[in-house]
């Protein structure tokens, strides 16, 4: 995953984003939902910023093992999807 | 007067440079080496450990003894290889790790306890007294070179570029490959680490589409360079890693002209080629001693013999079309010694043998050269049949060119994410991956054929220009007609006994001999990556390019194990030395990253501040009118503020407006406390939280309108809280009605403090303003007009005085400043305003370090209101209300005068080991006139105790008292006055 396709700007540099956060995938409990991550070999969904760019917030769904990206979207339609 | 030298990369033209003092001319084109070995010049270092001395081994990167210092110190390079050096008029070169000069080598008495230097000697050894008492001398001795004192090399340029293919290597395959490429219309890039393309068609006798090589070669590129590629000679793909590769190019073979690529293509051909390898005898780390392929490009490239009478050693069929060539050039060629018995040569191997045999060569089947002879250089060789069936003659020469095969230079492909495999018929690893996008062609592939290298090339330009997208019509492979195939014996060494193996080089450029190893194994050592650690095999430039290769497979030998089983050490980037300026680039002093100004910058640089970075931010520290130091104008400042008043520059401030419908909820659910419950013009003191329940940041929040907030946040954290804001708004938010819009830059503040702070601002501000000022309570806000610009006036204090933050229009700011000043304000400095806040207990990033959580901050009545916001459920946690977790507490010295220092360890004893708490910022106070301080305290030590303060590196051990935060108006009436 060299490159990142931004929905507003198309393809750009890794360096241009910045990770935030890997998703919690168990539970509801606030402790949960903060500390606790289910690792997965090949699935790991990630919040990044487009920090040097549009600022846009990213969904990422990616490939750990291989650094496939699945899904790349914008975080704004998590509700709606 | 010499007679001009002709070669492939030779002009007639003179030049002249210096190799340790003395003077040399060379022809342009010449490398440092070839014009060494031309002059006669054999010996150019000495080794690093055992200080022997070497001469060039090779004509490569992956040269291990002829590495040069270019220039004098203190702006030397050093390190280059002499191989890869080429010459420009005038240039300065010495040899390495020798002194007081290189014939005369006073640590080459090192030699003399040679045998008590094996692998581990360092370890073993420098034990008593201790390490510490033989450091220096070792490091004098130790390493490489020696480190240039500063950098005279101008800045390199850097390139972010792409490309639909990009080729490593433009050899054989590789212009193959780029052609094929080309020809579909895909954009190509080629890269050639050597200043002109061919690779080993530079010298092979080769026919190509029934033409030579060479007119081949330079058709080929014409028609790169009319289909539009881009080819670059002088430039190595040094490293690369998920999709970006690094392209260094020094076209001088200098530093100093360098330029750093990072390229991305959409598809990648390896065809980096091979590296020769060569073979372990006796001594075959001596001048003389060189690669069979470096023989066959000094006499193509330069013109230059490596030798008069030449033994050849290999244990493949390729030396026997070399040995043809290498007399065709007229050098004698004494001895042909080939591993493998007779009937593993190829016929018309033989046939070459047998016309050299009758022109009185030896031509030695099944032998191997046991030793190199002589001293400073080869006089002779020790040559003996491998199964040790009959006694070894003496052969006299002088040069041994060895070949022992070809390891694929897969370094890229591995370091890109790549796997590798060993390949039998080549005896090598070469690069094994499914991947779509980097395809390895050519000898870097394993192919040793002509025919099969420009097939490959041609199908992996095909493939790479499919994969970006491009296709064309079906391209045809071209004919060609070669060497033959080599069919290599895997063959390591020669036999030796168990004393002769310390002579027996496996990595000349670490001095790793077979003892080392067999030494290295003995003591449980067994993986090669341990084997790498214990002995520097494969260390330096080497990578396992020359000597790397050769350990492992004896290493096998010894273990009893196949090379495979064995592997090579990590192949760590860059393939080549880079110089640390190439990799700064333009990074460097004042570009190294940018400075953000305020609009009172200069009138604080002519007025005689002293600048202090606060991250980007440059803001002034004191002012030299205060007194010459930090402490002192400090004192000064502070002092001031509470007896009349200052003024500061509080622009860096970080300003965040949050706007819309839903501005209010969302905020309450961004701070500890409710947002919504703020006035239209008025404000409030807010924490934020992570989610984790610890503090990130604290400011002061403005309600300008009913659906308007501005938020003040930290100067050093206004990029992160944006951020912050962002997240949530886009997506727990994200169906919530709100902007956020950093307006920093927009709005300049000055900050008015001191009991004289509402005269002056009001005469300044003038007769509009009067009612408004004379009005506002404290945490108030006004809005209005001055010359026409917009100006916020909040009252709110961060010294504990009556104070006033003034946000104006940047165009502004340095009118109202000198106002200020010329209504009798006197600027303070950052100094000051941490004394200021310090006596007012106030927090800044000292206490809101990462691991405080609002409790521990004496917050908890703001904990308590119960506001649902982020953070909030997990300040629950059990562990954040112990006893033994820290409270922020106030610390005076006991004797009311002696100092101490942020980060001292606080204990209950003056021997006890086990703090309870810390100092997290101290100064001296004038308005106390004694050393005040914060600290986060357990909460089991109430207030009045003594503690010890424990620093004894800084000297700094006092005790002091447990007192409240706020040591100064604890009432805050001054404020509120």
């Amino acid at each position: 995953m060299s490159r990142l396709i931004c929905p507003f700007c198309g393809p750009r540099e890794l360096r241009e984003f910045e990770f935030h956060k890997t998703l919690p995938n168990a539970g509801h409990t606030p402790f949960e939902q903060v500390y606790l991550r289910v690792d997965s070999l090949t699935l790991s969904v990630e919040h990044w910023q487009h920090i040097a760019g549009c600022r846009a917030w990213l969904h990422i769904e990616r490939n750990p093992s291989t650094g496939e990206v699945l899904v790349c979207r914008l975080a704004r339609s998590e509700g709606v999807s | 007067m010499t007679t001009r030298r002709k070669g492939a990369r030779l002009s007639p033209e003179t030049l002249g440079f210096t190799f340790d003092g003395r003077s040399y001319s060379a022809q342009v084109g010449d490398t440092a080496a070839s014009a060494l070995l031309a002059a006669g010049v054999r010996a150019m270092g000495r080794s690093v450990k055992y200080r022997r001395l070497r001469g060039v081994m090779t004509a490569g990167p992956e040269e291990p003894n002829a590495l040069l210092t270019v220039g004098a110190k203190p702006a030397n390079v050093p390190n280059v290889p002499a191989t890869q050096l080429k010459l420009r008029d005038g240039l300065v070169l010495e040899s390495q790790n020798r002194w007081p000069t290189l014939r005369f080598d006073l640590t080459a008495l090192l030699k003399l306890g040679s045998a008590y230097f094996g692998a581990g000697f360092y370890y073993k050894t420098f034990i008593w007294p201790k390490w510490r008492f033989w450091e220096g001398l070792i490091r004098r001795l130790a390493g490489l070179g020696a480190a240039p004192g500063r950098s005279d090399l101008p800045a390199p340029s850097y390139e972010h570029t792409h490309c639909d293919v990009l080729v490593a290597g433009a050899g054989a395959a590789g212009l193959a490959a780029a052609l094929a490429a080309a020809r579909t219309g895909a954009s190509v890039v080629l890269a050639e680490r050597e200043p002109s393309v061919g690779g080993e068609l530079e010298f092979e006798t080769a026919r190509v589409e029934g033409r030579s090589a060479g007119e081949w070669t330079c058709a080929a590129l014409g028609e790169l360079t009319r289909l539009g590629a881009r080819v670059l000679t002088d430039t190595t793909l040094v490293a690369g890693s998920t999709g970006e590769m690094v392209l260094h190019t020094e076209p001088a073979g200098m530093p100093g002209s360098a330029r750093l690529m990072k390229v991305r293509p959409q598809a990648l051909v390896l065809a980096t080629g091979a590296v020769e390898r060569f073979m372990a005898f006796v001594d075959n780390d001596r001048p003389g001693v060189f690669l069979l392929g470096a023989a066959e490009r000094y006499l193509a490239r330069y013109g230059v013999a490596v030798g008069q009478r030449i033994v050849l050693f290999a244990n493949h069929d390729r030396v026997y079309a070399a040995a043809a060539r290498l007399a065709a050039g007229g050098l004698q060629i004494v001895a042909i010694v080939d591993t493998r018995v007779s009937g593993a040569v190829d016929a018309q191997s033989r046939e070459i043998a047998a016309d050299f045999a009758a022109r009185g060569t030896l031509c030695l089947a099944g032998h191997a050269v046991f030793a190199a002879l002589g001293g400073d250089a080869v006089t002779g060789a020790l040559i003996g049949p491998t199964d040790g069936s009959a006694a070894a003659q003496t052969v006299r020469c002088d040069a041994i060119a060895v070949s022992g095969g070809w390891g694929p230079a897969i370094h890229a492909a591995v370091q890109e994410g790549g796997l590798k495999r060993y390949d039998e018929t080549v005896s090598a690893f070469v690069a094994h991956d499914a991947s779509q996008w980097r395809i390895t062609a050519g000898s870097a592939n394993g192919a040793m054929q002509l025919g099969v290298v420009l097939k490959q090339g041609v199908e992996a330009g095909v493939a790479a220009a499919k994969h970006a997208g491009h296709r064309g019509p079906l391209a045809a492979v071209p004919a060609a007609s070669g060497d033959p195939a080599p069919h290599l014996e895997a063959y390591w060494r020669a036999p030796a006994d168990e004393r002769q193996e310390k002579n027996q080089f496996v990595d000349p450029q670490n001095d790793v001999t077979v003892a080392d190893l067999r030494a290295t194994l003995a003591e449980g050592f067994i993986d090669i990556e341990h084997v790498k650690r214990y002995t520097a095999l494969g260390f330096g430039t080497d990578q396992a390019k020359l000597g790397g290769q050769l350990g492992a497979a004896i290493v096998a030998e010894l273990r009893g194990e196949t090379v495979p089983a064995v592997g090579t050490s990590r192949l760590r980037p860059p393939f080549h030395p880079v110089t640390l300026r190439s990799i700064a680039g333009h990074r460097f002093g004042a570009y190294l990253r940018p400075a953000r100004v305020t609009p009172l910058h200069d009138w604080h640089v002519a007025n005689g501040a002293v600048m202090e970075a606060m991250g980007l931010w440059m803001r002034p520290r004191f002012y030299l009118a205060n007194g010459g130091n930090p402490t002192d104008a400090g004192i000064v400042e502070a002092g001031r503020v509470r007896t009349k008043g200052g003024i500061v520059d509080g622009s860096t401030l970080g300003k965040i407006e949050v706007a819309g419908p839903d501005a209010a909820a969302f905020l309450d659910a961004m701070y500890l406390s409710k947002a919504s419950t703020i006035k239209v013009g008025r404000s409030k003191y807010m924490v934020n939280l992570r989610e984790d329940g610890i503090v990130l940041d604290d400011g002061i929040v403005l309600r300008m309108a009913e659906d308007r907030f501005l938020a003040t946040v930290s100067t050093g954290h206004a990029d992160h809280m944006l951020s912050h804001f962002e997240h949530y708004r886009e997506t727990e938010w994200s169906a919530a009605r709100i902007t956020l819009t950093d307006v920093t830059d927009a709005w300049a503040v000055i900050v008015v403090a001191g009991p004289e702070s509402r005269a002056v601002l009001t005469s300044v501000l003038g007769s509009p303003w009067h009612d408004a000022l004379a009005g506002l309570r404290h945490m108030d806000v006004t809005a209005g007009q001055h010359e026409g610009h917009d100006v916020t006036v909040l009252r709110a204090s961060f010294s504990g005085e009556l104070a006033f933050e003034l946000h104006c229009r940047p165009v502004l700011a340095v009118g109202l400043w000198e106002a200020l000043v010329g209504a009798g304000l006197a600027p303070y400095g950052l100094e000051a305003l941490d004394i200021l806040r310090l006596e007012k207990g106030y927090l800044v990033s000292s206490e809101m370090d990462g691991q405080t959580t609002p409790i521990d901050l004496g917050m908890g009545s703001l904990v308590a209101l119960g506001n649902p916001c982020v953070g909030r459920a997990l300040l629950d946690r059990p562990a954040f209300h112990e006893s033994h977790r820290g409270r922020l507490v106030g610390v005076r010295s006991t004797d009311g005068k002696s100092p101490f220092l942020g980060g001292a360890q606080l204990t209950q004893d003056a021997v006890s080991a086990v703090p309870v708490g810390y100092i997290t910022s101290s100064a001296y106070s004038p308005a106390l006139g004694e050393w005040i301080g914060l600290a986060l305290v357990a909460r089991a030590v109430p207030e009045g105790n003594m503690l010890y303060v424990r620093d004894p590196l800084r000297g700094g051990d006092t005790t002091v008292k447990v007192v409240s935060p706020v040591h100064y108006d604890p009432k805050s009436e001054r404020m509120k006055s």
